[in-house]
């Protein structure tokens, strides 16, 4: 299976991409890393601007959902039922927003993959290195591989810590950018928790795992705020009393800002 | 709403520990692939769990207890972390080098990045290490390491070479292990064996240099960068002033000594990652295509090649890791996925050792990746799954005996 479909489909493109990219980039696999994430961004745009308008909408409804916590929170099983109900009317699929992420899982794995296999820190990496490579003089010529990329060795953990705030930190402000407020208490500390443990989550990851892949996380975070701001501006971070959720007609939202 | 963001963290959860423990590909653990030296009638090779280990294959073929007269093995540990216990244990170190032997002592590096010297006297009587009177050291002395060594050590005369992954080239005195020189950093890392010859110690290197270096005094006395800066992957050989080298680009590269002159390259299928063998102006080289190449070593034509596709009952080919080794009047090739050859060298006409038990398996069902050893006629090679196997090229038998001791 792994030698039929995963291997010559996912990771083999990947992997020899990634060293060719290297190889143009007068042999910085770290630019290299940064320069994949934008391509791999960029293939996920698509689905990222379907989560993005999703989260928009998500964002639009609001008012109408605290009025539905108000109404029915003594009543669980009759908001859940409400509120799907809303979502149906508004055509909208709360589980629309998770895709994007759960797509890109398979896309970290094979970078893992392929930064741990291009970087063969081990003599049995470098012999299963062969195994995957293209016989391109674009990949040959690059190998083997520098690990070292400003303070990082990408093919190990960080442990200055500085990667796991950046990681950590980025992925707080892009939650904290589309995480509605709640009227709800419950709700609201779900979503507090929620806020707090992914990027700690991360942050943990960025600890265990080679400071290359954690290098994607953090620049893929980056471009994710970016493209975050771009259609809904700041979002939820600078709510506070001064943002204002207007829902158009027709299902169509917008945020708009205080005087 | 709060379902979906439980199940979403179970989700990236369950993606961490994914990545951590089930991912196959991630690093691959250091397990190292020690070949065989044959010495006065002993097999001398690391094991795969750590052990330099001296083997009486007569011993073994009479199943006698090990050790038995003769036989010994030393664990090469290294300190390593407890983990989350705080306390320090130790762990087997991955031995990739085939073992030097001079007279009593047996010469090792470790991937700890220490080198190893073993009296056989004094580890047959499993004494304490070092035994500084029958001349047993490590190097460096104190508790410090030099880089990891994967590439096998080299006795000539009075000294041994070992290369080291911090890029440098050690000189070390053979009865005592004090240190004769250490080169300047040739390259980030140096993986591959010297090849010592007369008063000079050749080296190539992954960032695309061949170097001489004075056996007396580590100084380089010659260089020689690829044009194309492609690094180079193998060991190097020399024979008759020229060095020849494996590089990434495929190719098969003769040098002329102390020159900058590259007499020819022949490009393989893939990378030639074993060192070639090179023999009456042949050059015989293993290649990752699966396919071994005899090449003229004057011009750099193809004389024949050995496809082991042809061979291999399910049509399919294996990388040649190892290097081949000359048995007599035959060139015997181990390949990978552990089917082994035996082949004229002459016409490049041979056949597959057929594996006694089942003629569909391969001819000793496990991963060759070390340097098979001939001796008395009997091919020995060291399998991944720590067994060491004899093979009868004649007679065609091949017999089995595990390497891990009660």
């Amino acid at each position: 299976m792994v030698d039929l479909i995963w291997n010559p489909i996912i990771l083999n493109p990947m992997l020899n991409g990634l060293i060719a990219l290297t190889s143009v980039l007068g042999g910085s696999f770290g630019l290299a890393i940064i320069a994949l994430t934008f391509i791999v961004r960029l293939i996920l745009l698509p689905l990222t601007l379907k989560q993005l308008n999703s989260t928009k909408s998500l964002q639009g409804m609001q008012p109408k959902i605290q009025e539905l916590q108000k109404k029915h929170g003594k009543n669980q099983q009759k908001l859940q039922q409400e509120m799907m109900k809303l979502y149906k009317e508004a055509g909208v699929n709360p589980l629309g927003c998770l895709w994007p992420m759960l797509v890109q899982f398979p896309v970290w794995i094979a970078l893992y993959q392929s930064i741990m296999r291009a970087l063969a820190t081990t003599p049995e990496s470098l012999l299963d290195l062969f195994r995957h490579l293209y016989s391109w003089e674009v990949v040959t010529r690059a190998l083997p591989l520098d690990s070292h990329f400003l303070w990082l060795n990408l093919g190990v953990p960080d442990g200055t810590m500085i990667l796991a705030i950046i990681v950590g930190g980025s992925m707080w402000v892009q939650q904290k950018m589309v995480t509605a407020p709640s009227a709800d208490p419950r709700q609201k500390s779900m979503n507090s928790m929620m806020q707090l443990m992914m990027p700690f989550m991360f942050a943990f990851f960025t600890l265990m795992f080679p400071s290359g892949l954690a290098l994607f996380w953090a620049v893929s975070n980056v471009i994710g705020i970016v493209i975050q701001y771009w259609i809904t501006g700041w979002g939820y971070l600078r709510r506070g009393a001064s943002t204002q959720v207007v829902t158009k007609a027709g299902g169509q939202s917008g945020i708009t800002k205080r005087p | 709403m709060k379902q979906t963001k439980i199940l979403f963290l179970i989700a990236v959860s369950l993606f961490g520990l994914v990545l951590a423990s089930c991912v196959p590909g991630g690093a691959q653990p250091a397990k190292g692939w020690s070949g065989i030296t044959s010495n006065n009638g002993t097999l001398y090779m690391g094991s795969m769990d750590g052990k330099i280990m001296a083997v009486n294959a007569s011993a073994r073929t009479q199943q006698l207890h090990f050790p038995a007269d003769g036989e010994w093995e030393y664990p090469i540990t290294a300190p390593s972390g407890g983990g989350l216990s705080c306390s320090q244990t130790s762990a087997s170190v991955a031995i990739y080098g085939t073992p030097a032997v001079d007279e009593a002592l047996v010469f090792i590096g470790g991937y700890n990045g220490k080198v190893y010297a073993l009296n056989t006297s004094a580890r047959s009587k499993n004494l304490d290490f070092p035994q500084m009177r029958d001349n047993e050291w490590f190097y460096p002395k104190t508790n410090e390491v030099i880089g990891a060594i994967v590439g096998s050590p080299v006795v000539s005369e009075d000294a041994i070479y070992v290369t080291s992954s911090d890029g440098k080239v050690y000189s070390l005195d053979k009865d005592f292990g004090d240190q004769r020189w250490e080169s300047d950093v040739l390259a980030k890392k140096l993986w591959s064996t010297p090849y010592v010859e007369g008063d000079k110690v050749y080296v190539s290197s992954f960032d695309g240099h061949l170097y001489a270096l004075s056996a007396e005094d580590g100084s380089i006395t010659w260089g020689f960068a690829s044009e194309s800066k492609i690094g180079f992957v193998s060991s190097p050989a020399v024979s008759n002033g020229v060095i020849f080298v494996g590089s990434f680009d495929r190719n098969l590269y003769a040098v002329k000594v102390e020159s900058n002159e590259t007499l020819w390259n022949f490009t393989g299928g893939n990378c030639f990652w074993a060192t070639p063998l090179v023999s009456s102006n042949v050059v015989y080289a293993g290649c990752l295509d699966g396919k071994v190449y005899a090449i003229d070593a004057g011009n750099g034509k193809e004389l024949w090649k050995f496809d082991t596709k042809s061979f291999d009952p399910k049509g399919k080919g294996s990388p040649i890791v190892s290097t081949p080794v000359l048995a007599g009047e035959s060139l015997v090739v181990a390949a990978e996925l552990g089917n082994v050859y035996v082949i004229n060298p002459e016409t490049g006409i041979g056949e597959r050792i057929k594996n006694p038990g089942n003629d569909n398996k391969p001819t000793i069902n496990a991963i060759v990746q070390a340097t098979p050893c001939v001796q008395e006629g009997i091919v020995y090679i060291r399998g991944q799954d720590n067994c060491l196997y004899a093979l009868d090229i004649e007679q065609g038998g091949v017999k089995k005996f595990p390497l891990v001791t009660e």
